[in-house]
């Protein structure tokens, strides 16, 4: 036996050896075979798929730029992703793009509170993922492309990428950007792209004003209040507790960030910038009288007690839950892009069993000039940028998955999921939606969803804010007043209060100008819980930024003032 | 002594110097080592060039330090909560120490003991979050209060209340580790002394002031100079997680005001390296200022002579030995 042991083994070998370069040749006969191949239309479900081609061909002629056929791994990170989520696999939507597209996607997700501060830390560790979203902030992103912190997209990228070339155009802050740095290094989120609301374009944040609340205490139901109304209302509401909350009412829910959006960037245009002012010359919006008024206001709030006493320790946007799920508090301004409504107003009525169209005020606030303020939003929220890091390969796959999704189609399942399973088209090609919620038992998104994947996390150039105006999914109710709320800002607002863009101001860039970046938020909030007269307050604090103030005023005045 | 009489010293205790030889190769790669990125305080940093790369600035960076008020308020601020701290929370231990050397009661003193140390092992976010979720304004304490029938209280968002915070949950974190410093120290006192104290008739409270207290005297010092040379730095992580937007200005401590500077806005390294550097020179200074003091209150300080302290060793082996 043992004599025949050492032929065996050396048979076996042999064997073991043959199998394995027979299977290595199928596998690579396989390989060109069905990269050459026409793969099925993108539009069918391909979670049984194992990988991509490189010439898959969508109805619309799409075809991508890189090789399908080769897996690749990459590391994203942005807000709004789940935290521990398998966006590759968690779901059949995230399978679908994981399988079509080849990849294998591992996120790591930030949080509205650590987005700016952590993905910073990243990028100047040379640590960032291979992709990320990022809040651009000039300043920032100057220093970024100076020190080589991001990648510089191909100077092919927009001949190879049409569709997302297309969509850049549209946001206005890309090409203006690329006149700066010279390149391209972000690639700015659209808000939107056929339906653009307004020129300037209005920001979505809205108050939600209980309805019922408001007629129990007699308060006139309209569509948009000034700031001392909301805090009439509040004062209203904390009297008489009409919803018979108790010691729980909060007459209006804020956390630090939206409560200074509610009062000061309300009343003033310019509360967190620099701007020219009639006379031409360069002026601070932190010392405007706008910004004053707008603090007074936030004081009287909290002082009275129309705020929470600790609003500034709520986090993570809490304080939205207050309004419709806990159900305890008046009035809350908050986010209202189109696209979040639904659910907004689908948690009201799971939570607190009452018709939201019947009982939400979803309105505009204006200044106590009786006009809307703000600066145009330029049509972006958020820029994808690219680690310089990143292997060919990876960026090219995620160009592809990016320029799939600005296709008409790709757009379409972005936002209403998979083809055939939950739209399609009718026979006059218009879209129709096949997800029935109340039939599902769960809403299409969200982290108890059918797909908690749905989201920009899986690769979008287009916001949802433009296709949600048409979206059968939301309620047309809705859309319609959403419409009305975007379109009412531009009308009620001057070009002084409504201001478009100073490019010469946004584009600028000095030590100086990095040095006088100033957290707000967090300043305003202080000051307003500071005890004390607040106008003093302000006058004071207004005195100590001015040393890192006038070197950027004497600049931008030497520069660009009249 | 020349170098060849060093050299047959080190030879002679290399065991000794085998020992702190860890300790040494640790200090040279993550403390001496990395001394080459302050030059970043005298440069522009460039990511793409590197640190070496980079160009020299100057003192350019020092201008924008002392141009913006705030680092000079940060600076106030540091030393006055940090030298609170050294006031308020620096006896703590000590005094546990000397309290738990009195239990007689074996179990119940590691019981207490186990109980003090337990919190130094929790995260500053951790015991941010049990803070916040007991003083908050729907949280535990004021809920007792509405229930006695007064008027709830924000602790978190008052600025007088702020340093008190600050003070009282450093104690309950970190009192009962540094505690054990002290007890390992009393447990090298010579137990003659006690008894023969309690020969004399001195009460337990005599030999705790009278013995334990000098017996422990010289670790103190050092830990207090130790203390002292941390001044500027101390902190960050209890800050950063107790402060919020209404006592941002309270609790904006050195630390804290270069982490804005670098994270918080856009990013200079430069620039926060020249604030870093120069809390370490204020640092540095306090450390030596405060070993100087103690030298010339009677002290050893931090670096007592070797001679001297060779002497004793000696003197100790003979004793021993005898």
């Amino acid at each position: 036996m043992s004599r025949l042991a050492k032929p065996i083994r050396f048979a076996l070998a042999v064997l073991l050896v043959l199998l394995s370069v027979a299977a290595c040749a199928k596998k690579s006969d396989n390989e060109p075979s069905g990269s050459s191949s026409q793969t099925p239309s993108s539009s069918s479900s391909s979670s049984e798929q194992t990988g991509g081609s490189s010439s898959e061909e969508g109805p619309d002629g799409w075809k991508p730029q890189s090789d399908l056929s080769k897996k690749v791994k990459f590391t994203y990170t942005s807000v709004q992703a789940i935290d521990g989520y398998d966006y590759t696999n968690g779901d059949p939507l995230a399978q679908y793009y994981s399988s079509k597209f080849n990849y294998e996607m591992d996120v790591a997700a930030l949080n509205w509170d650590n987005w700016n501060e952590r993905l910073r830390i990243w990028i100047n560790s040379g640590d960032m993922p291979d992709v990320a979203v990022y809040n651009y902030i000039h300043a920032d992103a100057a220093a970024f492309v100076e020190q080589g912190l991001i990648k510089r997209l191909p100077d092919d990228w927009k001949e190879r990428w049409p569709n997302v070339a297309a969509v850049y155009e549209r946001t206005t802050l890309g090409p203006q950007m690329e006149k700066v740095f010279g390149g391209t290094y972000f690639l700015p989120r659209a808000r939107f792209m056929d339906n653009l609301p307004g020129d300037p374009l209005p920001n979505h944040p809205s108050i939600f004003i209980r309805k019922d609340w408001a007629e129990a205490v007699g308060f006139p139901i309209k569509s948009a209040y000034k700031t001392s109304e909301i805090m009439e209302f509040a004062r209203l509401v904390k009297e008489k507790d009409p919803g018979g909350v108790g010691d729980k009412l909060i007459p209006i829910a804020e956390n630090t960030n939206h409560a200074v959006e509610l009062f000061v960037a309300r009343n003033s245009t310019y509360w967190n910038t620099f701007y020219k002012d009639k006379d031409g010359k360069y002026k601070w919006g932190g010392a405007s009288e706008d910004t004053l008024r707008g603090l007074k206001l936030f004081s009287e709030a909290y002082r009275s007690g129309l705020l929470a006493p600790d609003f500034y320790t709520v986090k993570n946007e809490e304080h939205g839950a207050y309004f419709n799920v806990q159900g305890i508090a008046g009035a809350t301004f908050f986010q209202a892009p189109t696209s979040n409504l639904q659910t907004y107003y689908n948690d009201f009525k799971n939570n607190l069993g009452l018709d939201p169209y019947e009982n939400i005020i979803l309105a505009t606030v204006l200044g106590e000039d009786g006009y809307y303020h703000q600066v145009d939003l330029i049509n972006y929220w958020g820029t994808i940028i690219f680690s310089p890091n990143i292997k060919d390969e990876v960026f090219e796959r995620y160009m592809d998955i990016l320029d799939y999704n600005a296709t008409r189609e790709g757009y379409i399942i972005t936002n209403m999921g998979l083809k055939d399973v939950d739209w399609t088209y009718d026979e006059n090609g218009n879209v129709v939606s096949l997800f029935d919620e109340e039939k599902e038992g769960r809403p299409l998104a969200g982290t108890n969803g059918k797909y908690p994947s749905w989201g920009y996390l899986l690769g979008s150039i287009i916001l949802f804010d433009d296709f949600a105006f048409d979206n059968p999914n939301t309620d047309e109710r809705l859309r319609e007043l959403s419409k009305k709320v975007y379109r009412e800002r531009t009308e009620i607002a001057t070009p002084e209060t409504f201001a478009h863009i100073d490019w010469d101001y946004y584009t600028y860039d000095s030590p100086s100008k990095r040095r006088a970046e100033i957290d707000y938020y967090t300043e305003y909030a202080n000051l307003i819980t500071q005890p004390g007269d607040i106008e003093e307050n302000w006058r004071k604090w207004v005195e100590s930024k001015m040393p890192i103030i006038q070197p950027v005023l004497d600049e931008l005045n030497a520069k660009f003032g009249n | 002594m020349d170098n060849n009489a060093l050299i047959r010293r080190i030879i002679r205790s290399k065991e000794t110097y085998m020992l702190i030889l860890p300790g040494v190769i640790w200090f040279v790669i993550f403390a001496y080592i990395p001394m080459y990125g302050l030059t970043l305080a005298f440069k522009t940093y460039k990511a793409n060039l590197g640190i070496f790369g980079s160009p020299w600035v100057g003192l350019e960076k020092f201008e924008y330090v002392f141009r913006d008020p705030a680092f000079m308020e940060s600076v106030w601020r540091t030393l006055w909560i940090n030298l609170g701290r050294i006031v308020f929370t620096f006896p703590v231990p000590i005094l546990l120490a000397l309290l738990l050397n009195e239990l007689r009661l074996q179990w119940y003193k590691k019981t207490v003991q186990t109980i003090f140390t337990f919190p130094y092992f929790l995260s500053w976010i951790i015991v941010a979050s049990v803070l916040i979720n007991f003083l908050d304004m729907q949280g535990l304490v004021n809920g007792v209060i509405r229930l006695l029938g007064g008027e709830p209280i924000n602790f978190l968002g008052n600025t007088t209340l702020f340093r008190p915070l600050l003070y009282l949950t450093d104690i309950w974190k970190n009192a009962g580790w540094t505690m054990i410093i002290y007890l390992a120290a009393i447990t090298s006192i010579d137990t003659e002394q006690y008894e023969s104290a309690q020969l004399d008739g001195a009460t337990r409270l005599q030999t705790m002031w009278y013995i334990t207290l000098p017996g422990i005297m010289n670790t103190v010092v050092v830990m207090l100079i130790l203390a002292a040379g941390n001044i500027m730095t101390a902190g960050f992580d209890q800050i950063f997680n107790i402060s919020n937007a209404a006592t941002a200005k309270a609790g904006e401590i050195l630390d804290i005001y270069i982490y804005r500077i670098t994270f918080q806005s856009a990013a200079d390294f430069s620039f926060s390296t020249a604030v870093s550097l120069f809390r370490s020179v204020i640092n540095f200074v306090l450390l030596l200022l405060a070993d100087r003091i103690c030298k010339m209150l009677g002290s050893e300080g931090l670096f007592p002579p070797i001679r001297r302290t060779a002497r004793k060793g000696r003197a100790i082996l003979r004793a021993g030995g005898a």
